[in-house]
């Protein structure tokens, strides 16, 4: 059976992916995300090697302990508010940056934002550039 | 060997990411983004030397090859989205691994590359210098100035 350490679980859904038998449950539900670990007999360790956490561990068959849940709330984007990743996990980014990508005027804040508007930023960013050179042309 | 993009050039037919999505069965790398209806731009990785994916990932799913690629093995991938969250561009996304441009090991050419209709991507560094200096040069014998 499955024992989790819920302060190192990131919420990261790399057991749910990688057990075999499908006993390992994410569910995102609009605002949460919640993870359920069903008892499991196997000898089978992978969920506990892929996890970047280590926050699992193998303890002996036992009915009477209640099956293991830990359930995050999403971290919305601060530009369109969809909701991308757990907090855990954005921790975890911010852990494994080197110092000097962190240390430019805005700091880590762009983890912040999702994905989706990380290229729009960018998409905009250089159709300014594209758009002051088009109307010098025409100037 | 990056690919470079011309933003002047692209005309915004996805040409790009149909042929990316054709080679990766399915799940492409690369994305078009529209600004209202001045310019289209594809988004792709950009093989970063300093890499927040290589960083983020744990099982060693990403990492830098001898010619500084970013290259990806699916195998050790267990799709905990740390990668995704890791880059600056937003370029990766993953369902039950990540997916991440490639471009396109064992191919001589990247498909979008040889795809692409108008010459907006290439991976000639000759070619994108060239046109980064007519581009300065304009703008200086135009009077410069920003």
């Amino acid at each position: 059976m499955i024992k989790v350490d819920a302060d190192l679980c990131l919420g990261c859904k790399s057991c749910s992916n990688v057990c075999p038998s499908q006993k390992i449950v994410c569910t995102d539900t609009g605002e949460m995300r919640s993870l359920h670990w069903k008892r499991c007999k196997e000898e089978c360790d992978l969920c506990l090697e892929f996890c970047p956490g280590r926050a699992l561990a193998l303890v002996p068959y036992d009915e009477s302990v209640p099956e293991p849940e830990v359930s995050f709330e999403l971290v919305a984007c601060k530009i369109c508010q969809s909701r991308y990743a757990t907090e855990p996990m954005l921790r975890r980014i911010e852990s494994t940056l080197p110092a000097n990508m962190q240390k430019d005027s805005y700091g880590l804040e762009w983890i912040r934002v999702c994905p989706l508007c990380r290229r729009n930023i960018e998409a905009q960013r250089a159709t300014r550039q594209m758009v002051l050179r088009r109307s010098r042309k025409r100037a | 060997m990056p690919v470079y993009i011309d933003i002047s050039r692209c005309i915004g037919c996805r040409s790009c990411e149909v042929a990316c999505q054709r080679v990766h069965a399915g799940s492409g790398h690369i994305n078009v983004h529209f600004v209202g209806d001045l310019a289209s731009f594809p988004i792709f990785c950009h093989q970063c030397e300093e890499a927040g994916c290589v960083m983020a990932c744990f099982s060693g799913a990403l990492r830098k090859d001898e010619e500084k690629r970013t290259v990806f093995d699916a195998e050790k991938c267990t799709g905990c989205d740390l990668c995704r969250l890791a880059c600056p561009f937003g370029v990766i996304w993953t369902d039950k691994i990540a997916h991440k441009c490639d471009l396109c090991q064992g191919r001589e050419q990247p498909v979008c590359v040889t795809t692409c209709p108008a010459n907006a991507l290439s991976t000639n560094f000759q070619q994108a210098s060239r046109r980064a200096r007519s581009r300065a040069a304009c703008i200086a014998a135009s009077g410069g100035g920003r």
